[in-house]
């Protein structure tokens, strides 16, 4: 039989989409692959669906997925939907299928010889520790000229491999909730935005935007200056190891981290 | 005169009384204060994070709370790390000195009254606004308030609770807080601060009593297992309390910690370990922290440290704090009275299998848990998922490799459906050396501080058992 492959767009919707549409076809499993983006080399005897992205389509996975596979093994496939990684869409397309018709179902995530759970697997993990390190490492500044009761807004700038804003705002949204403040992700030029009080939301900017570095507030540097000088002063001279810290915090979250900033 | 005014006017008036000698009322000792005038926050921060450094405890985990709206902050269970200082170290707290003023005279101590260093304190307001100002940039996870005695426990105690009570009710500051309990405040002081405090800790120091008294004479092994015991009994209640009352106030969510400094006198790791393991058994302790001495003050009658602090030996103390937490091992099964020192060249938990080989080959669709968890190369995680894993099959190596497991540590312990991965002989001296060789390579055991650091290399000196003790004790 012939090989069929669904080339979806590279976001969560796009992936549920085309896994909605791959059991819509009801041809064997097996033979039907999702891929990101546009296809690379063309296959010989393979045909190539190309499959527009639909909210109600994803919203009906979503609900599925979630009733079914419970939220553990849910959210681990939304985890790894935000890889960075151009396989994902078959890797949790199949294993959707191993939950749903070949019937580990809630336990899909702990049946990891299959290859594509355990592929499914590793790249949830990757996501959820790159969320977790960002919400470690996240540096916010505080903008000028945008008082109110409590204090400026505040601004982050990141750089993930993968796309975790969407995982971290719940965590700030809480332990701000009285703050204004923003991530920017520069790789996706995604925003994430937390109004006080209020619920927090995505905001894509174009391809061609270009984030202006923006003023910041007069009290910041100085702020930065005493974080600088606390980081300093807590090593201990007799126990420096450089190369522990590297492996700890690896340069890439350094390079947006005010205390790595020498001044 | 200090003690007839309210702390804050207090505060405010050390800067002025700057060089007097204050007369002895009460409890309060003659000292001189000697903090300049008007010092700035920097200089303060500089000053007392420099002091604070040497306690190691950092963590912010064990407390989980939603934020109510109402201020800024919430508390995670497992903790986070927002930064890593130049040892490596992890930055999760503010951890600071409220004054590094101190009538106590501890020979490892940097703050110790006789030494001469420039002395600072923060004033209550001025620790809350670092607080809130950090943890908003997301710098910090929350604050480790500790102290200098000033004047007297009590005084110390009353301070450090007046900034955590302002800090709760007048920023509403909904993150981590820990502080230090001072060995010798009244219990209701200790007992105000746990109602404030996430997690408290009173410093052990030395593992053994005659060992502290040796090094701080001003310390007394009772006054600091009284607070231990009380932090412990009020927690007990709350649990109780917190099933009846579904709101009541928490005590110390987060349990309580202790330290010990490691190296400064010849203890060995037995002693060290037992003294461990009862804190854990009997004083329900969530964490005890390993210190390396750094001989800070060059005090002649404490060890010189030729290679630097006792690292290794401190790795090998968590290592084995580690087994005894999560992987169900007893100090007995890994020290004994004729064997008190841990091995240097291979971590405690691979000892403990090459000397037990009557347990090995462990079949890995088999075995229980338990047993696994016994495995070099095979941790709390990755048992877990073996045994969720095998419902489902046989697992080969090729799965275990993809669970997680360290198969160049595990290989030699393990069969998957009766086979070993390679030909191995389950013999003690070629296990240990094949797993040594690898570390000499730099492929075995991850040391955290071997390449840069010259004390991994030096110690291989001192392989030798017999002379293990001495160069402990000199401080290798």
């Amino acid at each position: 039989m012939e090989e069929k492959y669904l080339i979806c767009e590279d976001s969560l919707e796009g992936i549920f989409t085309g896994i909605y549409d791959a059991y819509a076809l009801r041809e064997g499993h097996e033979h039907l692959h999702i891929q990101m983006g546009e296809e690379e080399n063309l296959r010989l005897f393979a045909s190539y669906l190309h499959i527009l992205p639909d909210p109600v389509k994803t919203e009906k996975v979503a609900d599925t997925l979630e009733k079914r596979l419970g939220e553990h093994a849910y959210h681990a496939l939304c985890r790894a939907a935000a890889s960075c990684y151009p396989d994902k869409g078959e890797a949790v397309y199949k294993t959707v299928v191993d939950a749903l018709t070949a019937g580990s179902g809630r336990r899909v995530m702990e049946n990891l010889k299959n290859p594509y759970v355990a592929r499914c697997f590793e790249l949830a993990r990757f996501t959820a520790n790159e969320a977790h390190y960002e919400t470690e490492f996240i540096r916010f500044q505080e903008l000028a000229d945008t008082e109110t009761a409590n204090g400026g807004v505040l601004f982050s700038r990141i750089g993930p491999k993968n796309n975790v804003i969407p995982f971290i705002m719940p965590h700030f949204a809480d332990r701000l909730s009285i703050e204004n403040f923003m991530v920017y992700d520069e790789n996706r030029k995604l925003f994430g935005v937390h109004p006080a009080g209020e619920a927090w939301y995505l905001v894509t900017a174009g391809e061609a935007f270009v984030m202006q570095e923006p003023a910041r507030s007069e009290k910041e540097e100085e702020y930065q200056e005493l974080f600088r000088v606390f980081h300093r002063t807590i090593g201990i001279k007799s126990r420096e190891n450089k190369k522990l810290q590297r492996q700890m915090c690896a340069y890439r979250y350094q390079d947006y981290m005010v205390e790595f900033q020498q001044k | 005169m200090f003690l007839n005014l309210r702390l804050s006017d207090c505060l405010s008036q050390i800067g002025e009384t700057l060089g007097k000698e204050t007369d002895n009322v009460g409890s309060v000792r003659r000292m001189n204060v000697r903090i300049a005038p008007q010092m700035s926050v920097m200089e303060k921060l500089k000053i007392l994070g420099d002091a604070a450094k040497y306690d190691v405890s950092c963590s912010s985990s064990g407390s989980s709370r939603k934020n109510d709206g109402q201020g800024i902050g919430n508390t995670v269970a497992a903790g986070l790390c927002h930064s890593f200082a130049a040892d490596g170290r992890c930055i999760s707290l503010l951890k600071i000195l409220f004054t590094n003023e101190c009538i106590y005279d501890c020979r490892y101590c940097v703050n110790r009254c006789s030494n001469d260093v420039p002395r600072a304190s923060f004033t209550p307001d001025e620790v809350c606004e670092l607080t809130m100002e950090f943890y908003r940039r997301n710098y910090i996870e929350g604050l480790f308030l500790s102290s200098g005695i000033l004047y007297s426990p009590n005084y110390t105690m009353e301070l450090i609770c007046e900034t955590v009570h302002r800090l709760r009710t007048v920023h509403r500051f909904q993150g981590y807080i820990h502080i230090k309990a001072i060995p010798g405040a009244d219990p209701l002081l200790i007992q105000r601060a746990g109602y404030l405090a996430d997690r408290m800790s009173v410093n052990l120091e030395m593992a053994t009593a005659e060992g502290l008294r040796a090094i701080a004479p001003n310390k007394h092994r009772k006054n600091i297992l009284k607070p231990m015991r009380q932090i412990q009994n009020g927690i007990t209640e709350n649990k109780n309390e917190l099933t009846m009352y579904k709101h009541a106030p928490h005590f110390c969510e987060a349990g309580q910690s202790t330290q010990m400094v490691i190296g400064a006198l010849p203890e060995s790791d037995y002693q060290i370990m037992s003294v461990a393991e009862s804190l854990y058994d009997k004083f329900s302790l969530k964490r005890v922290y390993y210190s390396a001495f750094v001989n800070v003050n060059e005090d002649k009658d404490l060890p010189a440290l030729v290679g630097g602090p006792p690292l290794l030996r401190e790795h090998r103390l968590y290592q084995a704090d580690w087994l005894l937490r999560f992987y169900h091992f007893k100090v007995d099964e890994l020290l004994t009275v004729d064997r008190p020192n841990f091995n240097t060249a291979i971590d405690p938990k691979a000892d403990w299998a090459v000397r037990h080989l009557e347990c090995f080959p462990v079949e890995i669709n088999r075995a229980d848990y338990h047993m696994l968890l016994r495995i070099p190369g095979v941790g709390v995680k990755s048992a877990g998922r073996i045994v969720a894993a095998r419902r489902f099959g046989n697992l080969t190596f090729e799965d275990l490799k993809k669970i997680g497991v360290v198969l160049k540590r595990a290989l030699y312990f393990i069969t998957c459906n009766g086979k070993m991965m390679y030909p191995t002989k389950l013999e003690e001296k070629y296990i240990v050396q094949n797993l040594t060789y690898q570390n000499q390579m730099g492929r075995g055991e991850k040391l955290p501080f071997m390449t840069d650091g010259t004390a991994y290399r030096q110690m291989s000196l001192f392989d030798n058992d017999d002379f293990g003790r001495n160069w402990r004790a000199a401080g290798g």
